[in-house]
């Protein structure tokens, strides 16, 4: 039965597996999650009424500093980037029937998004003791939607991979079954690229 | 439908280097375009694969068509490239070195990054083309939403 499932998906209409197919499904539809997300943060770009504001702006006379931090969000984008690295490294372990490697990587991916996330956390803690939070102003309301919900998503992730890290350190991850690292590898790097475009926009694009 | 047509175009030259409607989602519409140009096409265009990987495919093996992703090796040195990218972006951010022209090339960064970490960490390059049209057709839709909702709402990134 084991051995039917595993290569059951050789079978199907498309010759590909189903599982993989809704994940490529379901990872188009986060596509539209996020692009509402995004697109509504650069409606709301710019018209905050009062600070804190993203960036250095003047109003009537009065600087205020901007509230992001570059340099900081920069090791963090660098370390979301080497947590992809650590994954596919992970996939190619598996793959090659490499059980230890596998354990080895996927920790190491576990690891850095709980980096990014710590990251996130001390962030979203700074710009609370700034001023800023959900209903301060758009600025506020666009940014932490968009970015918490991101960071939801890597929680996700990251449970997902300490599921798979367990899994392998128990023996119930053998070669055979490296699509369901694959498929949480998709997951990842997906995340990793919506990160990828949320820098730019959100963080590199300021006024 | 057909109304919303004019509130689009009505921003002219000016207008579309200005709105992130137009900025974003123009790219991602030539992105669409080559996608479905690519899935549709009966002379069986598609991404470019490695000779040994297309004939894998063809042969509907997916255990060959997974040892038939990159290498370690390969992916390190997509890494460093992402790495790279970022860095240039950083340098066009802090030292202002493009004048006008950083936005551009920052979203060029961005698109860049995207298609690696997609290609290669996401192995659309080595997989069937219907993941490839699944992916394609998501960004096809943010087009639409980004370039119907930014540009008819006048939303700015100038």
């Amino acid at each position: 039965m084991q051995a039917t499932a595993e290569v059951g998906h050789l079978e199907t209409s498309t010759g590909l597996d189903h599982r993989k197919l809704l994940m490529w499904l379901f990872l188009a539809s986060e596509c539209l999650f996020f692009g509402g997300f995004i697109a509504t943060y650069l409606l709301y770009r710019n018209r905050s009424a009062g600070p804190p504001f993203p960036a250095d702006t003047t109003v009537n006379g009065v600087r205020y500093e901007g509230v992001l931090d570059i340099p900081f969000t920069s090791v963090s984008s660098f370390v979301l980037l080497m947590s992809s690295l650590a994954m596919v490294l992970a996939l190619a372990a598996i793959q090659r029937g490499d059980r230890r490697g596998t354990q080895i990587w996927l920790l190491a991916t576990a690891f850095l998004g709980i980096s990014f996330l710590a990251g996130q956390a001390f962030e979203f803690t700074e710009f609370y003791r700034g001023g800023l939070t959900l209903s301060t102003n758009l600025f506020g309301t666009t940014f932490f939607v968009l970015t918490g919900f991101h960071g939801a998503h890597v929680s996700i992730g990251v449970l997902i991979l300490l599921s798979l890290y367990v899994m392998a350190a128990q023996g119930r991850l053998r070669r055979e079954q490296s699509l369901n690292v694959e498929l949480a590898g998709l997951y990842w790097h997906f995340v990793d690229v919506v990160w990828i475009v949320i820098f730019t926009l959100v963080y590199l694009l300021q006024a | 439908m057909l109304e919303l047509a004019p509130v689009v175009l009505a921003p002219g030259v000016k207008g579309f280097f200005e709105n992130p409607g137009y900025l974003l989602g123009t790219p991602l519409v030539i992105l669409g375009v080559i996608g479905v140009l690519i899935a549709l096409s009966p002379l069986e265009i598609r991404w470019p694969q490695r000779r040994e990987i297309a004939v894998a495919e063809r042969e509907t093996k997916l255990e060959e068509v997974a040892e038939g992703h990159p290498d370690p090796a390969e992916y390190v040195r997509v890494a460093l490239g992402l790495g790279v990218l970022e860095l240039l972006e950083l340098v066009v951010f802090y030292f202002d070195a493009l004048g006008d022209s950083a936005l551009a090339f920052l979203l060029l960064l961005t698109v860049l990054q995207f298609a690696l970490v997609a290609m290669w960490f996401m192995h659309l390059r080595f997989d069937s083309r219907l993941f490839s049209m699944l992916f394609v057709g998501g960004l096809i839709l943010v087009a639409a939403l980004f370039m119907i909702v930014l540009a008819s709402l006048g939303a700015s990134l100038v």
